[in-house]
């Protein structure tokens, strides 16, 4: 058994289903996440890919199946249950809390502290700054101070991405996080990806740009109506076929 | 006309320590409220050296007045301006400064000792905080429909246990001069008012609490997905509130020595009044300390000046009114300028 572990997938899901009333987001769906790989999740709107990277990373709860991580049986609840599996995600919905400044989004929920909870605010400060500009090279920011409300669209994308690159550690999930950046920080969003799984962290990678996609995935899930479609290796599968998947259903 | 330049803006000149404070005070949700508070505490002392007889403002008895009347609005507004950072409301605090107040005189008149009197009710204001929390977040109500039904309920328990009675309280005179003794020109509660606000202060500039509390208010969702544990953040604020309402119906009853039911009434629209002057967020996520304290004084000394001048008592709360409409246009101003 011990030695299974080594080759056992990182995340295995079984039987996936979540309903909202009446809608079925997920139904029956199996999904496996393995080590050194980025998995690209593809599917039209509304396929429930954002409801599978959300129970994933613990913001949803699911109606039914079970997970098991590197071949044991777990749970993930909540927020805290995913970081514990080292499961970190850059959400569509990107997740930051406007009205705060950058280096308190960057460290909220894991703040740098004394032993009494009071927060080294000068050592979170300096690390945003060398994170935003090491990271996705976020063109105009270098405030950490600066409130994340006023960011634009692209500025804010990178500083969630910059926060989950930093904190990463097994499993990155990124749900259509290029949406609204620039070229050139799309190619260094895409790298990373690559960089990382060198690295030894997989990627689950969600887009609607299949060049992208092809670009980076070593393997592709198919989702249509909450369900899963196709499951396959880059090796087995063109642009064009998995486009046919995608628009047949 | 509109490119005026706020030094938050400029670049900060590194090594410059009075830059970097005043920007970080530019940041202050409180600064502007701040500085009308500064003009209009030197327009009153200028008015009260110039005019000593007729403007009174600064004789003895009137800082002796002004200083008591802060902290009772003062340490409502502590606990309320936590919950309204954290995204809720508690509008039954005024009903609990009367409760407290009551079960510390009840205890006291059974013989209990004094200490377990204020542990009680402390207590009591805990409680009360923790329950309109647990049902604001275990039913998804909005907490200002909770706690106005336990405002009501509460205000039903005072009257059912009480009747219409006042009820004394007078304790030894070392608890007297500990919670309303006087110290120099100030008073004790007045120093209990500012440990609070330094505490509230601590606590959400530089805790890791208070950046939960202020993350919950801001955007509950993408806190809860981030990480923060939403419902122990919110109970905080909860109790938090309980408290400082329960520790102003503490030292209130302490220095009138006595606590009548009708006592509080109105006390949980001023608090929200004073915070919101102070330039705490109605929405959630933003304010500080600071903003308390400004919002505290600035309302109690615009009243003192109308009293001062001689105004009708009745115009006092339109007087509050009019510089709470005010501080919220003020502030909306600033905000989309800054
Ligand atoms: N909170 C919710 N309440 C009700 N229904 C929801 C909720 N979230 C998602 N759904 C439904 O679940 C289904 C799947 O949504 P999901 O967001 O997972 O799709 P998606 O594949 O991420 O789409 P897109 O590409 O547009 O982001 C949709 O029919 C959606 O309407
Ligand atoms: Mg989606």
């Amino acid at each position: 058994m011990p030695l299974d572990t080594n080759t056992a997938p990182l995340l295995n899901l079984r039987g996936i289903g979540k309903t909202y009333g009446r809608t079925e987001a997920l139904s029956d769906v199996d999904l496996h996440v393995n080590q050194n790989e980025v998995l690209g999740l593809l599917g039209d709107n509304g396929a429930g890919k954002s409801t599978l990277i959300k129970i994933l990373s613990g913001v949803v709860d699911r109606t039914t199946g079970d997970i098991e991580a590197d071949g044991t049986p777990t749970d993930i609840r909540n927020r805290q249950d995913s970081a514990k599996l080292g499961i970190e995600t850059i959400y569509q919905d990107i997740a930051l809390v406007g009205p705060m400044s950058i280096w308190r989004n960057m460290y909220l929920a894991r703040e740098l502290c004394n032993r009494f909870g009071f927060l080294r605010r000068r050592e979170m400060r300096d690390t945003t700054v060398d994170i935003l500009r090491k990271g996705v090279e976020i063109t105009g920011v270098d405030d950490p101070e600066a409130e994340v409300g006023g960011l634009s669209g692209g500025q804010m994308q990178a500083v969630a991405i910059a926060r989950a690159v930093h904190f990463r550690s097994k499993i990155l999930l990124l749900d259509e996080p290029t949406s609204a950046l620039s070229v050139r920080e799309t190619e260094n969003v895409l790298k990373y990806m690559v960089d990382l799984r060198e690295e030894g962290v997989s990627s689950v990678f969600v887009t609607h740009n299949l060049y992208h996609a092809f670009q980076v995935c070593d393997r592709f899930v198919v989702m249509a109506h909450g369900r899963k479609i196709a499951d396959v290796t880059k090796a087995d599968t063109t642009i064009e076929e998995l486009t046919k998947l995608i628009v047949a259903h | 006309m509109t490119d005026t330049h706020i030094p938050a803006q400029q670049p900060e000149t590194s090594g410059n320590k009075l830059g970097t404070i005043w920007s970080a005070f530019r940041r202050d949700p409180a600064a502007n409220i701040v500085i009308i508070l500064v003009l209009v505490q030197a327009a009153c002392i200028i008015g009260g050296l110039l005019y000593p007889d007729d403007f009174r403002y600064l004789s003895g008895l009137n800082m002796k007045t002004l200083l008591r009347a802060i902290p009772q609005i003062g340490f409502i507004a502590v606990g309320v301006a936590i919950l309204m950072i954290a995204g809720e409301f508690d509008l039954s605090v005024g009903a609990t400064f009367t409760l407290a107040g009551l079960t510390m005189a009840a205890f006291y008149a059974a013989g209990v000792p004094v200490v377990f009197c204020v542990m009680a009710a402390l207590a009591i204001g805990v409680a009360i905080g923790l329950v309109n929390g647990f049902l604001t977040l275990t039913f998804a109500i909005p907490s200002f429909i909770v706690t106005l039904g336990t405002m009501m309920i509460l205000r039903g328990v005072i009257l059912y246990a009480s009747g219409t009675a006042t009820m004394p309280f007078r304790p030894e005179p070392w608890f007297d001069s500990l919670l309303t003794g006087q110290i120099g020109f100030l008073q004790a509660q007045f120093l209990w008012f500012l440990g609070f606000v330094i505490a509230a202060w601590l606590l959400l500039s530089w805790h890791r609490i208070g950046n939960h509390v202020l993350s919950v208010g801001g955007n509950r969702g993408a806190a809860n997905a981030i990480g923060v544990n939403v419902f122990k953040t919110k109970m905080f604020a909860f109790g938090a509130a309980g408290f400082m309402a329960a520790m102003s119906g503490i030292v209130s009853t302490t220095r009138v020595n006595s606590v009548s039911p009708i006592q509080g009434q109105g006390l949980e629209l001023q608090a929200i009044a004073a915070c919101v002057i102070g330039g705490i967020a109605l929405t959630g996520g933003r304010g500080s300390a600071l903003g308390v304290f400004a919002g505290a004084t600035l309302i109690y000394t615009v009243q003192n000046v109308l009293l001062l001048i001689g105004a009708p008592g009745y115009y006092l709360d339109a007087f509050i009114g009019l510089v709470l409409v005010a501080a919220v246009i003020a502030n909306g101003v600033m905000n989309r300028r800054g």
